[in-house]
């Protein structure tokens, strides 16, 4: 049986919420394997399906740099509820590139929406912006 | 951060300014279900079929197309040839089959459909004999519909018989479409060993044994492959070969990554990439170019054939090792028409139709898209035919012909559709003929290469 780790994790609460200050190994053993008796076994239907599209984007913006253009398009998503995992920038001279790693899973928006909210930005602030799924880039560049 | 900054940047290289785009969506479609005796029920049959299928197609791209940031070109279908669901009918209700065809495409919004087709290798059916009978009224009639006639394979030979009616379809084509210089013949293909999953338009067509919908994908990308060789800079053949190796790998994936899900979208089984280098007539996405960039002087130059055999060994070494399901043509395309370095070598005369012959031998997929002066004879393009299909015959590919006998037009002048099709410079074509060979008819055997038991 498999024990994934958003499982394991459950676990632990489970055993310090139990146990709080008087834990012993023995009481240890005792309540994880309550619990594992009560995960259900993992089956087939369970397992993540490989091809199960993530919500996560690639956003790459670049252009001339000016004062705003990070705070312009974060605050967008911010507003679009859009969680921003990673971020990255460069600059060479005159000339700025953002790449960002967002989850739009827990926006209300859907893809095609948030790329028209950022054709907006850039518009407005002359720049690219490019959003593109993650699985392009994990199919490209990774084996 | 989990990828690269080069790698992201490079991704965006790609697709922005290098035209890596997929070049073509093929949506396969049976129409083995779509006989009926009465031709008004059986148009009804093949418009509702196609219509089912097809509906979301362009759709479905350009959702993929968003969420990818990667330009789908083209999206297509292909149907059952027809020849062998409705084997029945006589020429004249073929060309309504072929208006029927053309009318479903322009329902769901595409440029061609394909698969106006017989396949008569070893011989013909009355069927078969109709629809060719057919195809240049059909091709007359119609903007979308394009044709195919396979006429020999390495497991049967060369039906001979069917190269001369093809020679003189291909006329008769020519003379019908003379109004828009012949572009009839554009969309009519004469193969040796046709594929059955080929996505590639004019010559794709939905296998007998392919299911019952399926979802080809032709990806492209000379543009990206040329400026790759150019940042190489001066490595010898074997690093060379590696650096178009892991591009192609690159572009291949995303090509399957995104057929995958056009076709998750339809609801249909995905059928495979075609790995073929597809050139369009924009600015650097050229096969010509990239053999220039590879050190020759021009195409034509001698060396250009074996350029061009590493570049395809390396484009299919690569594609293989990015996908399970590599198929259709999967080579290098040299059409001329739809190819800037091509042309401007057939236009400075370097590029002789001989040596165009020679780099089919070791390339996908045959003389393409080649004009010739309109007099040459039905006896002239029926050599040409047969000689193209005697390559593909004794090396067991693909090889076809794609042939334009511009009406009224002559060596020093060309023919321009615009678009994709491109320009083609008229090439000059030796007057002496095989008309006596071919005419003795019947079927050159097959070789000692299909024995392979």
């Amino acid at each position: 049986m498999r024990i994934t780790e958003e499982e394991l994790r459950k676990l632990t609460l489970i055993a310090m919420k139990e146990l709080g200050e008087k834990a012993t190994p023995a009481s240890v053993k005792k309540v994880v394997e309550r619990a594992v008796d009560k995960l259900t076994p993992v089956s087939s239907n369970d397992l993540p399906k490989s091809d199960k599209a993530s919500g996560r984007i690639i956003l790459t913006s670049f252009g001339l740099d000016h004062p705003g253009i990070a705070a312009r398009i974060t605050q967008c998503l911010s507003d679009s509820g859009v969680d921003i995992r990673d971020m990255s920038q460069k600059t060479m001279e005159e000339f700025y590139t953002i790449i960002m790693i967002v989850d739009i899973t827990n926006s209300p928006k859907d893809m095609k929406d948030i790329q028209a909210d950022m054709n907006k930005v850039a518009e407005e602030l002359r720049i690219k912006i490019y959003l593109q799924h993650e699985d392009l880039f994990q199919a490209m560049h990774r084996l | 951060m989990q990828y690269e900054f080069e790698e992201i940047l490079e991704t965006i290289k790609m697709t922005e300014l290098e035209h890596f785009d997929i070049r073509t969506v093929t949506l396969g479609i049976s129409l083995r279900d779509c006989v009926d005796r009465n031709l008004d029920v059986t148009k009804q049959l093949i418009y509702d079929k196609i219509i089912k299928y097809g509906r979301k197609h362009t759709q479905f791209a350009k959702e993929v197309e968003s969420q990818f940031g990667v330009s789908i070109a083209n999206r297509r279908v292909s149907v059952t040839p027809i020849a062998i669901p409705f084997d029945k009918f006589k020429a004249e209700e073929f060309i309504e089959i072929a208006k029927i065809l053309d009318k479903a495409a322009e329902e769901i919004g595409i440029d061609y459909i394909a698969g106006y087709s017989a396949l008569v290798q070893k011989g013909f059916t009355t069927g078969d004999l109709e629809l060719i009978k057919s195809i240049p009224q059909a091709l007359a009639q119609t903007k979308r519909v394009c044709s195919s006639v396979n006429i020999g394979s390495t497991k049967a030979g060369i039906n001979m018989d069917a190269v001369m009616m093809m020679a003189k379809a291909i006329k008769e084509t020519a003379l019908l479409t003379k109004d828009q210089d012949s572009i009839g013949c554009a969309k009519l293909v004469v193969f040796c060993n046709a594929v059955e999953d080929n996505p590639f338009v004019a010559g794709a067509f939905h296998g007998v044994t392919e299911p019952e919908a399926v979802l080809n994908v032709g990806i492209s990308g000379p543009g990206v492959v040329l400026d790759a060789i150019k940042e190489a800079g001066n490595v010898d053949l074997q690093q060379l070969s590696e650096v178009i190796k892991k591009v192609i790998f690159k572009i291949t994936r995303a090509g399957e990554l995104m057929a995958r899900k056009v076709a998750e979208k339809h609801g249909i089984p995905f059928g495979i990439v075609d790995i073929s280098l597809a050139p369009t007539p924009a600015e650097g996405d050229s096969i010509g170019d990239i053999l220039k960039a590879m050190g020759l002087e021009d195409v034509g130059a001698p060396g250009t054939t074996a350029a061009l055999a590493m570049l395809n060994d390396s484009v299919k070494k690569a594609g293989l090792m990015a996908s399970t399901s590599v198929g259709g043509m999967s080579g290098a395309f040299i059409p001329v028409s739809e190819d800037q370095g091509m042309i401007s070598a057939a236009e400075k005369g370097n590029l002789s139709l001989e040596k165009l012959e020679a780099m089919t031998s070791v390339c996908s997929v045959g003389l393409d898209m080649v004009a010739v002066p309109g007099d040459t004879t039905a006896e002239i393009i029926a050599g040409i035919i047969a000689d193209e299909s005697a390559i593909g015959l004794i090396n067991d590919k693909t090889t076809a012909v794609r042939i334009i006998p511009a009406y009224g037009k002559g060596v020093g002048e060309n023919v321009d559709y615009g678009g994709l099709l491109g320009l083609a410079p008229i090439m000059d074509v030796r007057k002496i003929s095989g008309g006596v060979f071919i005419g003795r008819g019947g079927r050159i055997p097959a070789p000692t290469r299909s024995l392979t038991n």
